[in-house]
């Protein structure tokens, strides 16, 4: 192995690199996620946030680098595999299954997680109902439950989409841009309710976020991603004091 | 609870059929039943998995002359040469289905077609096994299923089975995931589902009950040919389920009753015209009538794509 693992990560990334033709998308990037943190990933368009998000999920796969999820290189690794170690994600643009219930799209991740979904004989409407309503239930959508969840509103489908990926009560959870297109305010509700959840269960998120004012009152630590590379991390007070940081994110926004 | 009221409306009227109507309309249901049932288990695919393939004529004709060799060639009885035609077309189907499911939308529709024209040309030149051209004749059931009254009977309880078994897949852990699929491959994966794995699945299912189809059709025919293969055949189940309804479970079956009066009566008195009636058919039907026959009768008891919760 090329790199030694740090022990004790619940994801770690080592001279991560991708490239999309002649553009460098992730170059060189370092990470280190301990286990329970809150973890802000931001940077200007272009930095990369979504590249990375894809290479550490599976999605796509790198050029060169390591990635460890719980002490274990993952590269190669599908992601249907990786969700089954414990990996959840959602999307930067809502990924549901639109013409299923909400509370259907919540038990077929079940079903799925429970590994029922090569059961061709019991009624599926039965199984996890009460695991799928107490969910939705959590992410405040038990009202909606009966509705086909192409009709929920926008920021409804994003908890919906948190639901799904919550199912499996991962280790690791991917927010890529979770409040994307929602409202100030319902911003900071999803994402407290997300905080919240994290500090119950002691999941790891991390998580893309454009909204400055979000991650600075829910993240623990911030990676600041500059073309592709890591330009700063730390806790959020060193962030913002940061020179490199003002000068190429911040201050263009602030 | 209507729903239920409605079955067993159906199954009585179904049973008492034999007693009012002549031999020919019992042979022109028994039809209807197996083209039912080929539709049905093709729409698994269409309508529940979101995959469409141009080939399907590949496992009926499988199954009809796995069934038609056994009777003819060793002899053996229709009840063990019926459970055979299954088995190879979900071989078949396991087989093909193998590659094909590695493409996806016009890609798996036109590789599912050319593993069928594969079977068709396997089936037209080995003269010595299935004889080429002329087919396989006198593939008759034994005497006592020979009067069309029996064989309608017998068809009916097979495919009863049939959709009965594929209602239950399609509500079951395996056809949520399976639409979860259609709607979504890539947040499938990220609930744990191996997307081509899944798909090979309800592709291998597909393929055996339309198997059974084939079987089924190939003793109610008496003789089989290697049109059954063609890929004029393999439209027939995409055809039935669209005038049906493809988003409804029982629209295919609806779809097959509807497609095959219309043929009996335009065929009987304009045989030539009756590719141009269907061909306007389908215009009218796809462009006003989008969820098919079953559309208009409405009511979300047909509806499958949002179930209650």
């Amino acid at each position: 192995m090329a790199h030694a693992i740090s022990q004790g990560l619940v994801l770690q990334t080592k001279g991560l690199r991708k490239h999309f033709g002649g553009v460098q998308a992730v170059n060189g990037v370092d990470l280190a996620v301990p286990p329970g943190d809150l973890r802000a990933i931001i940077g200007p368009n272009g930095a990369g946030k979504t590249t990375l998000f894809n290479l550490i999920s599976g999605d796509i796969a790198h050029d060169t680098g390591h990635i460890y999820f719980a002490g274990e290189e993952v590269s190669g690794v599908p992601p249907h595999r990786l969700y089954r170690r414990g990996m959840g994600r959602t999307f930067q643009i809502t990924s549901i299954f639109k013409q299923l219930t909400a509370l259907e799209n919540v038990q077929t991740a079940f079903l799925s997680y429970h590994r029922r979904h090569f059961n061709l004989w019991t009624p599926g409407r039965r199984l996890y109902r009460d695991d799928a309503l107490a969910l939705l239930e959590r992410v405040g959508l038990r009202e909606q439950a009966a509705k086909p969840s192409t009709i929920l509103a926008h920021g409804d489908k994003r908890r919906l989409e948190l639901a799904i990926a919550l199912a499996s009560a991962p280790r690791l959870l991917l927010l890529d841009e979770p409040t994307a297109g929602m409202a100030p305010r319902e911003r900071h509700e999803i994402m407290a309710l997300v905080a919240r959840i994290a500090g119950d269960t002691g999941l790891t998120v991390v998580f893309t976020e454009h909204d400055m004012d979000v991650v600075f009152a829910v993240a623990r630590r911030i990676t600041v991603l500059h073309q592709g590379a890591v330009l700063a991390e730390g806790a959020p007070a060193e962030v913002r004091a940061n020179g490199d940081v003002q000068r190429v994110y911040l201050g263009s926004t602030h | 609870m209507r729903s239920a009221a409605w079955l067993v409306l159906v199954l009585v009227v179904l049973a008492l059929a034999p007693l009012a109507l002549p031999p020919f309309f019992l042979q022109l249901l028994t039809e209807i039943a197996i083209v039912g049932l080929f539709a049905t288990a093709f729409n698994l695919l269409m309508g529940f998995g979101g995959m469409v393939s141009f080939g399907h004529a590949a496992y009926f004709a499988l199954g009809a002359y796995t069934a038609a060799l056994l009777v003819k060639r060793l002899g053996v009885p229709l009840l063990l040469a019926l459970p055979a035609a299954p088995i190879v077309a979900a071989a078949g189907a396991l087989l093909f289905g193998f590659f094909i499911v590695r493409l996806s939308h016009t890609y798996f529709a036109m590789l599912s077609l050319a593993f069928a024209q594969i079977v068709f040309t396997v089936i037209f030149k080995w003269k010595t096994l299935t004889g080429g051209d002329d087919g396989l004749l006198d593939v008759w059931p034994p005497t006592l299923l020979k009067s069309p009254a029996a064989y309608y009977y017998f068809t009916l309880a097979i495919v009863g089975v049939c959709i009965w078994a594929l209602h239950a897949i399609v509500a079951s852990p395996f056809g949520y995931a399976l639409k979860a699929v259609r709607e979504n491959p890539r947040r499938a994966r990220y609930i744990g589902i191996d997307v081509r794995r899944h798909q090979l699945a309800a592709f291998v299912i597909s393929g055996a009950f339309s198997g059974v189809a084939g079987g089924l059709f190939a003793f109610y025919n008496g003789s089989v040919f290697p049109d059954f293969a063609y890929f004029t055949k393999s439209f027939e189940p995409l055809v039935v389920a669209l005038l049906g309804g493809v988003q409804s479970f029982f629209g295919p079956l609806a779809g097959a009753f509807g497609f095959k009066l219309l043929e009996w009566a335009i065929s009987r008195q304009w045989p030539v015209y009756w590719p141009l009636f269907l061909g306007a058919v389908v215009v009218v039907v796809i462009v006003l009538l989008p969820s098919g026959f079953v559309g208009l009768v409405g009511g979300r008891l047909w509806r499958t794509r949002s179930a209650k919760a």
